[in-house]
């Protein structure tokens, strides 16, 4: 009779304590996710440890990556210049319409892969990717709006609260939660199912041209454009002259050292085929206009890249191959992803059936 | 029997109840000190909006005058430097709430304080903070990751810019170009040790180590050379009030 006392007793006062300790997130569990490092690439950059993934945050960012009232007139969300079907850069633009018809000035990259990716910009300005989505929303010839309006946007929007509060336990919604849901987000955007990695898994192989070009590839453009990412995230001056009107230094106006003048960061080659024009500020409209920088127009300098000094020699013959061999670099699967897709458009919920040959 | 039951849910209930709060706080003995700060122009009081007379003798409207201050430590009469808990505060001319700043130091006899005028490099690289370093408390560069350490903005018919604006947002954190400056000031002269009133004098951040004429330069935008200068002079920018 005392032991069923002394239980029940005892019983009470661990219901008391646990009741007390866990008030506060009692009801919270996200569903984690595990980020998938394809084979053979090395590890991430990205810290997750202090954003982890969940369903719930990824769920968060994609809406608000697609939602137009980041920008101040609500017409410019960051799909409007990042479209999936471009690999998330703006399609067939050499630069992006901005905030009450403005252009910026510099090409909008494809987005993918950036949990590998330390800086952000062309010039890498930027040194956190959870920081980066600031940059578009407040420049004024792009989303041209105040962190502090967006947040107070999000706020006041009972569905928004819901979703915050299901990532991050509570209703709380700052710069850091919104910096972290996109983040988790975009940090989804792994692109590394072309034919190129299909080749390397032992699941496809390159026709001739497509294995030349790998050979001339290797041979005379990664050192800069290196696998399995098809960049080394460094920045370069490759003789492209300064244009006048935009009068951009590039990682110069960063470091403020005239040795980073006109240096801009290495591109990822993945996904190249749709993501022209190409260029920080998109000046070549196709890949013969880059091939044709390299082989002829360059203009090189005093800190034009070292690899360089002589220009890039390349036959018309290298050059078809060449193509040949980037266009493998196309990840069908990953542009037509539902997962990466605005919410509610189309989306069936499995991925598409991989359409390439 | 009886007894040791009795004993362990008396134990029991004293942890839950507590919950082991008291369990690893430090057993010094704590005091609370509040620092006022004053901005002023020489002997003139700071007024936002009003016109007003700069050393080296140009007419300045301030408009925005803010910075951070941070890593705050404490030393004291025996030269015993004991460093807080790194707390950020955004000192802010148009929020009078936000120029009175309470710490919690040691009980101990303070002879002098040290902090950081800006924001140290680490939060720099560590992506989006909250609280006083939320970006969207506009003290942060979107485009050149980084905070704005200080910042000074106003006119003056001595600036050739748009508007006759002067905007000095001083920033950058990497080796080299680093605008935040560790501030010493001596407070043993001060009567009451638990309330500290620190002036900030604007004519030294136009005259100190170098002078910063706004006919000559009146934008500083990015870090580098001239930030530097700023910085350096706003190194000086304190003093404790007797």
């Amino acid at each position: 009779m005392r032991l069923t006392k002394n239980i029940w007793v005892l019983f009470l006062i661990i219901i008391t304590g646990a009741g007390w300790v866990g008030i506060d997130n009692r009801y919270f569990k996200p569903t984690p996710v595990k980020f998938q490092v394809p084979k053979g690439w090395p590890q991430p950059v990205y810290d997750f440890s202090k954003n982890p993934l969940t369903e719930e945050g990824i769920l968060l960012g994609r809406k608000i990556f697609y939602d137009g009232r980041l920008s101040k007139d609500g017409d410019f969300s960051c799909g409007s210049c990042h479209q999936q079907f471009g690999a998330f850069n703006t399609y067939d633009h050499p630069l992006s319409h901005g905030f009450n018809n403005s252009l910026t000035t510099r090409n909008a990259p494809g987005l993918f892969n950036l949990a590998w990716q330390k800086e952000f910009m062309w010039d890498g300005g930027i040194n956190h990717l959870d920081l980066q989505p600031l940059a578009p929303i407040t420049a004024e010839n792009e989303m041209a709006e105040t962190i502090e309006n967006v947040v107070n946007k999000l706020r006041s929007d009972k569905e928004y609260r819901k979703l915050f509060k299901a990532a991050f336990g509570d209703e709380l919604i700052n710069t850091q939660r919104v910096g972290r849901a996109l983040s988790q987000f975009l940090l989804q955007l792994v692109s590394s199912n072309s034919k190129y990695d299909k080749v390397m898994r032992g699941e496809a192989s390159f026709i001739l041209p497509e294995q030349l070009g790998y050979e001339i590839f290797k041979k005379k453009c990664a050192s800069c454009h290196s696998e399995p990412l098809f960049t080394d995230y460094s920045y370069r001056n490759t003789g492209i002259p300064i244009d006048p009107v935009l009068n951009d230094l590039g990682r110069m106006k960063i470091t403020g050292n005239s040795s980073d003048s006109l240096k801009f960061r290495v591109p990822s080659l993945r996904n190249v085929a749709l993501t022209f024009p190409y260029g920080h500020d998109g000046r070549f409209f196709s890949l013969i206009s880059v091939f044709d920088h390299y082989r002829k127009n360059m203009v090189p300098n005093a800190v034009t890249d070292p690899l360089l000094k002589n220009r890039l020699p390349l036959s018309n013959f290298e050059v078809g191959q060449l193509t040949a061999f980037l266009y493998t670099l196309t990840d069908s699967v990953f542009i037509k992803d539902p997962r990466f897709a605005a919410p509610g458009a189309g989306n069936n919920g499995k991925p598409p059936r991989d359409i390439h040959p | 029997m009886r007894t040791p039951a009795a004993l362990l849910y008396m134990i029991l209930l004293i942890a839950v109840t507590t919950g082991f709060t008291a369990a690893g706080k430090p057993h010094l003995p704590q005091k609370k000190i509040t620092l006022f700060f004053h901005h002023k122009l020489g002997n003139e009081e700071l007024v936002l909006s009003s016109p007003v007379k700069n050393i080296l003798g140009e007419t300045i409207t301030v408009e925005k005058f803010k910075y951070y201050v941070s890593n705050f430590s404490v030393t004291d009469t025996r030269g015993n430097t004991v460093v807080l808990p790194v707390q950020y505060f955004l000192v802010d001319e148009a929020n009078s709430l936000s120029k009175t700043i309470i710490l919690t130091v040691p009980d101990i006899s303070i002879s002098s304080i040290g902090f950081l005028l800006g924001v140290d490099s680490t939060r720099n690289v560590s992506g989006v903070q909250t609280g006083a370093l939320d970006p969207s408390n506009g003290m942060f560069w979107t485009w050149n990751t980084g905070y704005i350490m200080a910042k000074l903005e106003g006119s003056s018919d001595a600036s050739a810019s748009a508007g006759h604006r002067f905007t000095f947002d001083i920033g950058g954190f990497r080796n080299g170009i680093n605008a935040a400056r560790m501030i010493h000031l001596d407070t043993s002269g001060t009567g009451k040790q638990e309330q500290i009133h620190i002036t900030a004098d604007l004519n030294r951040w136009f005259k100190g180590s170098s002078e910063i004429r706004i006919a000559e330069t009146p934008v500083c935008h990015n870090s580098g050379a001239l930030a530097m200068k700023i910085a350096d002079n706003y190194s000086h920018l304190f003093s404790i009030n007797p």
